[in-house]
């Protein structure tokens, strides 16, 4: 048995050093989604997950989607731990009501990785490591990139901006507003943040908050938005109601996004490619499983783009 | 109806039947929701004087033109005693088909083929209800889902652009106006009218109440309730890719969950509206109202300033008013346990 394990763990680093050596143990990695097909994030992020696997002869996978649901999900935790998986990747469906699951592979020696969102972190103990984007630092990214353009427009100190946030509840959307709000304040102390009000992720809603806020407010200099699905909507609102020189900043850069910025009518956002979030994911469970030093909470970067650097950056699929 | 209890309406002839009409319990007993939605709108503008800005008010109509148009189909659905739970996933559909094939086919070919898609799931539900007999319930609970996953089948899970919104005259549906007024207001008021003349002027729009008033007695009285329950549902599509349609227009781009949702906000507007889930009851008029007091409620909180998660408790605080209001005219008591 011990003799087994060494020889398995040689073979193992042999086959990671050689690169395409002679056919070793392969990993045999698990991955439960939470809903493929919800939106384009997702769909990418399945196919360059089954990519990069597939680009590795040393990986073996096994590529589960809970389609949103709780207990399909832990369902599925449970059937991977049945296969004796080396390692599980969950892409929470809920960050409390996985954690029995993540609990159960964890006792059952599988390391477990969380990918794109954590869970709730009396979790924590039974997580090898987190993989996803960073979301205090995107919304402090954006503040940033708002405040640098006013300063360059010369309104640093009198502008006024409103916040459009995502859905109530999200981990990603408070984490968004709360790094946006810690932010701010530091580097543009006398930008004033009149209003936060949600829109659900769904552009439509945003832009029916957008209106309200044009209606109730005169003086409008920058809006901020959870994701650029959501600025998009408040643009469109701004453009329908005809009001000029409002700056727009989002997170996530969608396509529809991008090519608002390429039209000169958004200003920038935080770009977060599915392919370096999938690609992050898969790295840190072979990464746990050959045993390397890995942080707990294992960020991908999530770079600034604006209407000035987006050349460097190809227009996202989604 | 006895002729005995028309006289009883008007007791004292024609002269003051004018008079007897404009009492306050009468008007209460007869438009309680709109009496409660006259109250909201006062409320609102007390608490933000912008609130009555013309621009405001067209804006609110105009974003609430495509839960309208919905509500409208809904309408006949329910008079008609059964349920359309699909419409959201129906207009989710709708809007995803109309703008991949916009790009594919052109715009004036996509709109008659998406029409026609979303009208052949109406002609299936309207077979399982009304031809099979199946609980409308289950049916379109059932295509609920089953909608959505073909919307995400079609589009591959892909949110859906027009890649030249510049140059296309798509927008006009949902962006553009006439004489100052925008077009999906114009569209919205337009069906309303062609619809409430077709339930309320038309031996249709009788059979509709009938059938859902009493379904035994409109099948003794020659009533074929099979064709007409289809019709209802085929109506109820029409609507749902008209409202695909405005809103594709609009923002020439959708998430594949467009609609999610939408289904119980439809249904609330049509409830708030007077239309009794039992059916044989509602007009298109107050679905119209009932449509504008959520529409005017949730732009109201938004000026007002509230925090969001009070939002949702009273939204529900005030539809649950104005249901009383409504009941309590009608019964002439505010006070009503079940006896």
């Amino acid at each position: 048995m011990k003799l087994n394990s060494t020889l398995a763990s040689a073979t193992a680093v042999l086959a990671l050093t050689a690169a395409g050596g002679v056919a070793a143990d392969t990993m045999k990695i698990g991955i439960t989604q939470n809903n493929v097909g919800v939106d384009s994030y997702q769909t990418t992020y399945e196919k360059a997950f089954i990519a990069a696997a597939e680009a590795n002869p040393d990986i073996e996978t096994v590529v589960l989607d809970a389609g949103g649901d709780v207990a399909r999900q832990i369902a599925q935790m449970e059937d991977l731990i049945q296969q004796e998986v080396d390692s599980i990747i969950i892409w929470p469906t809920n960050g409390e009501a996985v954690i029995p699951a993540v609990r159960k592979a964890h006792n059952a020696d599988i390391p477990v990785i969380v990918t794109n969102s954590n869970i709730a972190e009396q979790g924590f103990d039974f997580v090898a490591s987190f993989s996803g984007p960073d979301n205090i630092t995107q919304g402090s990214r954006s503040a940033e990139i708002m405040c640098d353009k006013f300063k360059a427009s010369g309104i640093e100190d009198e502008a006024r901006i409103v916040q459009i946030s995502g859905q109530p509840g999200y981990t990603t959307a408070i984490e968004r507003a709360k790094g946006f709000e810690d932010r701010l304040p530091e580097v543009c102390p006398n930008v004033t943040l009149v209003e936060t009000q949600p829109g659900d992720w769904n552009r439509e809603k945003s832009q029916k908050v957008m209106e309200a806020f044009l209606v109730k407010y005169d003086d409008i200099d920058g809006v901020y938005s959870g994701d650029d699905n959501m600025g998009v909507g408040a643009l469109n609102a701004a453009k329908a109601a005809g009001r000029d020189g409002i700056i727009f900043v989002g997170a996530t850069n969608f396509s529809v996004g991008y090519e608002a910025m390429e039209r000169g009518e958004y200003w920038g956002s935080i770009y977060q490619s599915p392919v370096d979030d999938a690609e992050a994911a898969l790295q840190t469970a072979v990464d746990v499983l050959s045993g390397k030093d890995v942080p707990f909470l294992n960020y991908f970067d999530t770079p600034k783009i604006t209407q000035d650097n987006m050349g460097e950056f190809d227009k996202p699929v989604f | 109806m006895p002729p005995t209890a028309e006289h009883k309406a008007s007791p004292s002839g024609r002269t003051e039947s004018w008079f007897a009409r404009l009492n306050i319990t009468g008007l209460l007993a007869r438009q309680g929701i709109l009496v409660a939605f006259v109250i909201f709108m006062i409320g609102f503008t007390v608490a933000n004087e912008r609130f009555l800005d013309p621009d405001n008010v067209m804006g609110v109509i105009r974003s609430s033109a495509i839960l309208g148009v919905m509500a409208l189909g809904v309408t006949f659905v329910v008079i008609s005693g059964n349920l359309d739970l699909s419409v959201g996933s129906m207009m989710s559909f709708s809007t995803i088909v109309v703008l991949d094939l916009h790009d594919k086919i052109g715009p004036a070919l996509a709109i008659p083929a998406m029409f026609a898609m979303t009208l052949c799931l109406g002609a299936l539900i309207g077979f399982l209800v009304g031809y099979l007999r199946l609980n409308s319930l289950i049916v379109t609970l059932g295509m609920l889902s089953a909608i959505h996953g073909l919307t995400l089948t079609y589009s591959g899970g892909k949110n859906m652009d027009i890649a030249d919104k510049e140059g296309t005259w798509f927008g006009v549906f949902g962006q553009g106006d006439a004489m100052g007024i925008p077009i999906p207001i114009l569209l919205f008021v337009l069906l309303a009218a062609l619809l409430g003349a077709v339930l309320s002027k038309t031996p249709f729009g009788r059979k509709v109440y009938a059938v859902g008033g009493n379904g035994v007695a409109a099948t003794f009285a020659g009533i074929r309730r099979a064709r007409l329950v289809f019709c209802c549902y085929l109506i109820s599509s029409f609507c749902v890719a008209t409202a695909g349609l405005i809103q594709a227009s609009r923002s020439l781009g959708s998430q594949n969950t467009v609609g999610q949702g939408l289904e119980l906000e439809v249904l609330a507007a049509v409830i708030l509206g007077g239309a009794s889930l039992m059916g044989g009851a509602g007009t298109i008029f107050k679905t119209v109202i009932g449509v504008l007091i959520l529409g005017f409620i949730q732009n109201g909180l938004l000026l007002v300033g509230l925090q969001f998660y009070v939002q949702y408790v009273v939204t529900w605080i005030i539809i649950i008013l104005a249901v009383w209001l409504d009941i309590a005219a009608k019964r002439g008591k505010l006070w009503s346990p079940i006896a």
